[in-house]
């Protein structure tokens, strides 16, 4: 009686830390963007979530997992490591990460169309920052020859930023 | 900052006619509005030598083509910009840091939300999904209805039939065209 009752306590907690019956679909990434294709990526049923290989995330956002955590160039989030799990696994001798779960780490909205599968991932609250500090965030952008110029090519000289529009 | 989802197509015609003297660049992604939290055009930001902001977000008229529109006189915001440009720092337009941090205010999760959506509906619009964009720029425009941009731009894209209203409607209930736009916050000239 004591055993099985363990027992079907065990069950229980197995049941509810396996993930998701995850289904592979073909999925469009616009992450800074730009976008990527990836083929296969993972949407557990009834979720949200989108897993990709951990090569895709490289390709598609340029982030690396390394042991300090997800990293690009000198920029590092560590990941939560009771909650590991939640953001990487291993299949079928591919490792898996989790970009929703990430999004919601780094505080970066995220916009889906299912028709399509498309996911849009906005500006990290590290992206946004900046401006109660007064410093004007940098950027990069084309003129009309396609020539990049950035904000920061200015310093030294006054700046008058204005926006405008053909509509 | 061209904002503009359609690039040098759309924006191009309004470069070439300025023949302009100073950098035109062209935001596709509206890239700049996000940054700096902008909900309209044209918005102005003042940024001295150190790259750091003096005057914030404000309508920035350079001549007065949309007076009678708006109701706004371009010759107080430009006599502003003529100080800055001779005292620096020093000029009485340059506002303190308790006077920006409050209108640098970070934007609130709903808009961060409408950024994303909007953002995906342009990435649809650009890749041929014009009819799985539409439901992704109402859900901006919903998420922030302060942001005119997110209106315009969406309209200007397809039709404001697609949308159930049109520009003028728009103004109208959010109070008329006399406070469209909400004038320069600039202290009394100086003599």
């Amino acid at each position: 009686m004591k055993a099985s009752f363990l027992f079907g306590i065990l069950l229980l907690v197995m049941v509810a830390t396996l993930p998701a019956v995850a289904k592979d679909v073909r999925a469009t990434i616009v992450y800074d963007d730009k976008a990527t294709d990836i083929n296969p990526a993972q949407t557990p049923d009834g979720t949200d979530q989108l897993w990709v290989t951990t090569a895709d995330l490289t390709r598609a956002t340029r982030f690396e997992v390394k042991p300090q955590g997800v990293c690009r160039e000198e920029l590092c989030f560590p990941l939560p490591k009771t909650h590991l799990t939640d953001f990487l696994h291993k299949q079928a001798g591919k490792e898996w990460f989790n970009l929703t779960a990430f999004a919601e780490l780094v505080h970066q909205p995220m916009a889906r169309d299912t028709a399509t599968s498309t996911w849009y991932f906005g500006l990290r609250a590290d992206q946004r920052e900046t401006l109660a500090s007064l410093r004007a965030p940098d950027f990069t952008l084309p003129d009309m020859a396609g020539k990049l110029h950035s904000l920061s090519d200015f310093r030294g000289k006054k700046v008058l930023l204005v926006t405008w529009a053909s509509w | 900052m061209a904002q503009d989802t359609g690039g040098v197509k759309d924006a191009g015609k309004w470069i070439t006619d300025a023949k302009a003297t100073y950098t035109v660049l062209i935001d596709q992604e509206h890239l700049v509005s996000k940054l700096y939290n902008m909900v309209n055009v044209p918005t102005g930001v003042w940024i001295n030598e150190k790259g750091r902001i003096v005057r914030p977000n404000e309508v920035a008229f350079i001549d007065d083509r949309f007076k009678n529109f708006t109701g706004l006189d371009s010759a107080p915001y430009l006599n502003a910009l003529q100080d800055w440009v001779e005292k620096g720092d020093k000029s009485a337009y340059v506002m303190s840091e308790e006077q920006l941090q409050p209108k640098l205010a970070p934007p609130d999760a709903n808009a961060l939300l409408a950024s994303a959506e909007f953002g995906l509906g342009e990435q649809l619009y650009s890749t041929g999904h014009l009819a799985e964009a539409i439901p992704h720029f109402k859900e901006a425009q919903r998420l922030n209805p302060k942001s005119w941009n997110y209106k315009r731009q969406a309209y200007k894209l397809s039709s404001e039939n697609d949308y159930g209203t049109t520009f003028m409607k728009e103004v109208e209930k959010a109070g008329g065209t006399k406070v469209y736009y909400a004038p320069p916050d600039l202290p009394a000239k100086k003599d």
